[in-house]
């Protein structure tokens, strides 16, 4: 049996076991595994493209929008962008980046045809135009003040058009080349992605030369690949975990506050009870959301009174919501509930600790006298009756502007009556949420999305509970803060000593 | 015996007709497939605009009779995460899987049978005992529970293995332990009975009385036919083992089968998840016809 002596020289190549973080080279462990790297056709998240590719506009680690691809942009009417682009950029492959590589990029994901199902971030775009080799406009069906935010994330990260017509879509998925800090060298599709430092990179050569994304789907066993240095950074650690790799000398946890999504109990107020806003207000009145959060999650999540994120443009820092027990009843009898009442809701097992939270705020809504009936629904399953309507009227979800980092993405999809997401329908909010969309004054696109946050704490369409943490975990050497959109950019990670 | 074959195949094909029904309709049972494959931002009139694109706004028996009338000729859709066929990404990811199941089932049969044999010849003593101990417990550890105790001690403790990846001899130690246990502690165990009840045979005692040797007695007689239901089971796990260990590919990162049809579960990828349901249960129906038959051939009182 030949299977011995492999046996053997496998244990002795372990003794030689390479460390995750050595310097020039990181080794990154992500639950997630990447399937196919076209940025314009992802279904999966941009983290690992996003360091192969760049985009016109970027965000520092502030969140704020600085020039990448384009040194400048302008608004010329309220309807046309024009951005005005960095020359001698050139792809991995040596192909110039020129305005015909923006309007290629951007047109195929456009283009029906090609049925991208990230289409709707960039939907506002009516055409693009090349004014000179190093002048672009974009041009949209109506006001989009989110142009510029929309030209810093996926799918509009700027391929090259000459390479991409050459080797087709298929191909480009397996073999993508970019204008970013990583050029791809191998791609083993669900299991890890290698990339090397693009030394001609205009922002200067990568101080990392060697990066492998790997992809480890169990947690404990991610935690174990960090612990042991055959990782030198994880993303998605478990709480309950946490403590461990604080505890251990060579990791540590990374807690990146506001980095997560909103976690919320949606209503569905379009039928009785929750059509009455006194019942909803009740219901919020009930939840004890600091106990929740101190003693469920351990302080791994921030408390908040909107659904806008901190980082979002349009956040206004409204109130936590109040709990008051005594004050939710008398609304309840208010409504006509004297005796409470008896309602089903839904908490998947999907977010930290959220079967237990669950728990928890089905015994405080008992407290009021509403007896809620607690599911915990398989995933896989809720997250397709959500869409389709058929959830229960009480349901856990979470959501968050994601990259775009701007108030519409993180309240139109669930306030904005029709949205496949919303389950409320309220004119007053339909109207500010669609004036958000035409304004391109930024302080008074900021005082309508202010408003809306007003009407939601007082109208109360969904129950906010509050922001997660995200969680990384990373050796000591690896010099990384982690990101509020979530993105690893290796550019700027260091490895120490 | 000619009729057999017509029967069983005939029972093989509605058996697979059913699976392709089941695995077919069960994407329309939660709601709509067209919003599900979008991201959560899209508007009413793109989901509309998709679910007319992907054909899923015609009558659902239409969509199975086209469904079925590709999968016939080999193409059973195209992956909705990796842009690919289904058929191409499984043939991909059999290599790994075959690889941990055989390696799985080598050992634990080597070991099994080992184990077995001298848990029967000294039976009702202390030994004994221990085997079917050890049998019990193997059989009843669930194997996500030794897979992460695995590895603590060889990954985290002892820094003997990695933690998990794909390559290596170093890399198929772990995971074919964990999965190899548990067929282990079965193939003990019915060695152990079927022995037992050989051992108790007329032409047993005939071959003792004759004056052959306790081990030529128990090797080349009683085990032998105390092989036939374990070369059953075996087939039968092996079997379950090509439609890929979930578990066990997930905990220590094997990029197999198994893995492939989890991730797409949790990805929504709705023509991968009815190709690997549909290609696990075309082995399962293949190997069953293929037991039969072999029954029918080896042992002359299964008649056709």
């Amino acid at each position: 049996m030949r299977l011995v002596p492999s046996l053997v020289t496998g244990m002795l190549a372990a003794l030689l076991l390479a460390g995750g973080a050595r310097a020039g080279e990181l080794v990154i462990g992500r639950a997630a595994s990447v399937g196919a790297m076209d940025p314009g056709f992802l279904r999966e998240p941009a983290t690992v493209v996003d360091n192969v590719f760049d985009t016109l506009v970027m965000r520092d680690a502030a969140m704020k929008l600085v020039p990448g691809l384009a040194t400048a942009w302008k608004a010329i009417d309220d309807t046309t962008w024009e951005f005005t682009l960095r020359p001698d950029v050139t792809f991995h492959n040596g192909e110039k980046f020129t305005a015909d590589a923006v309007k290629f990029s951007l047109e195929r994901v456009l283009d029906p045809a090609a049925k991208s199902p990230t289409i709707s971030y960039i939907r506002t775009i009516a055409g693009v135009d090349v004014v000179d080799p190093l002048t672009v406009r974009v041009r949209t069906n109506g006001p989009d003040p989110l142009l510029p935010t929309r030209m810093s994330r996926y799918p509009a990260y700027i391929v090259p058009p000459g390479y991409v017509k050459q080797v087709g879509p298929e191909q480009f998925a397996r073999k993508p080349v970019g204008t970013g800090p990583y050029v791809v060298g191998e791609f083993v599709p669900d299991d890890h992605v290698t990339m090397k430092a693009n030394a001609a990179y205009w922002r200067g050569k990568p101080a990392i030369d060697t990066v492998i994304w790997r992809a480890i789907p169990d947690a404990t066993a991610r935690v174990t690949a960090l612990m042991t240095g055959e990782v030198g950074l994880i993303e998605a650690v478990p709480v309950e975990l946490g403590k461990t790799l604080d505890d251990n000398p060579e990791t540590s946890l990374l807690r990146v506050k506001n980095g997560g999504l909103i976690i919320y109990l949606g209503l569905k107020s379009g039928e009785k009870p929750l059509d009455d806003a006194r019942v909803r207000q009740a219901l919020s009145l009930a939840i004890d959301r600091k106990t929740i959060v101190a003693e469920v999650l351990r302080n791994n999540a921030s408390l908040t009174g909107t659904q806008v994120g901190v980082f979002d443009f349009g956040y206004k820092d409204e109130p936590v919501p109040a709990y008051d027990p005594a004050k939710a009843k008398a609304l309840l009898a208010e409504a006509g509930y004297p005796n409470g009442l008896s309602i089903k809701m839904q908490v998947p097992r999907r977010y930290i600790n959220s079967a237990d939270v669950g728990q928890v705020i089905a015994q405080e809504f008992a407290a009021i006298g509403v007896k809620a009936e607690l599911e915990v629904p398989d995933w896989p399953v809720y997250a397709q009756m959500v869409p389709a309507g058929k959830q229960a009227p009480i349901y856990m979800l979470a959501w968050g502007s994601t990259q775009t980092l701007d108030a519409d993405a993180a309240i139109y999809p669930i306030f904005r009556s029709g949205e496949p997401y919303s389950t409320y329908s309220n004119p007053e909010m339909d109207k500010l949420l669609d004036e958000s969309r035409r304004t391109i004054d930024p302080a008074a696109r900021a005082a309508v999305l202010a408003r809306a946050q007003d009407l939601a704490a007082t109208q109360v369409p969904a129950l906010t509970l509050y922001q997660e943490d995200t969680l990384y975990g990373k050796r000591k050497s690896v010099e990384f803060k982690g990101r509020a959109d979530a993105r690893i950019p290796v550019f700027d990670i260091r490895i120490g000593n | 015996m000619i009729r057999f074959l017509v029967q069983r195949l005939g029972l093989s094909v509605i058996v697979l007709l059913g699976v392709s029904a089941i695995v077919f309709f069960a994407l329309f049972l939660n709601g709509d497939p067209a919003a599900l494959m979008l991201p959560p931002t899209a508007s009413r009139a793109e989901i509309d605009a998709y679910r007319h694109a992907m054909g899923f706004d015609d009558p659902v028996l239409l969509q199975y009779f086209r469904y079925l009338a590709h999968a016939v000729t080999g193409d059973l859709g195209t992956s909705l995460r990796f842009g690919l066929p289904v058929t191409g990404l499984i043939a991909e990811r059999l290599p790994a899987t075959a690889l941990l199941a055989v390696t799985a089932l080598t050992w634990s049969t080597a070991l099994g049978l080992a184990l077995g044999v001298a848990a029967a010849v000294t039976r009702g003593t202390a030994w004994d005992l221990l085997v079917r101990l050890v049998a019990l417990s193997g059989q009843a550890i669930p194997v996500f529970w030794l897979g992460l105790l695995l590895l603590l001690l060889f990954a985290l403790r002892w820094r003997m293995l990695p933690t998990g990846g794909y390559g290596e001899a170093r890399h198929l130690v772990l995971p074919a332990v964990a999965l190899g246990a548990y067929y282990m502690s079965a193939v003990t165990r019915l060695v152990r009975v079927s022995l037992i009840e050989a051992l108790g045979q007329d032409y047993v005692r005939t071959a003792r009385a004759k004056g052959l040797s306790s081990s030529r007695v128990v090797l080349r007689h009683a085990l032998r036919n105390a092989l036939v239901p374990v070369v059953t089971v075996q087939a039968m796990q092996f079997a379950s083992l090509l439609g890929g260990a979930l578990v066990t590919e997930i905990i220590f990162a094997w990029p197999g089968i198994g893995r492939l049809a989890v991730q797409a579960i949790q990805n929504r990828d709705f023509p991968l998840v009815q190709a690997v349901v549909l290609l696990s249960a075309c082995v399962f129906v293949a190997i069953n016809l293929l037991t039969d038959i072999a029954y029918a051939v080896l042992n002359p009182r299964v008649r056709l």
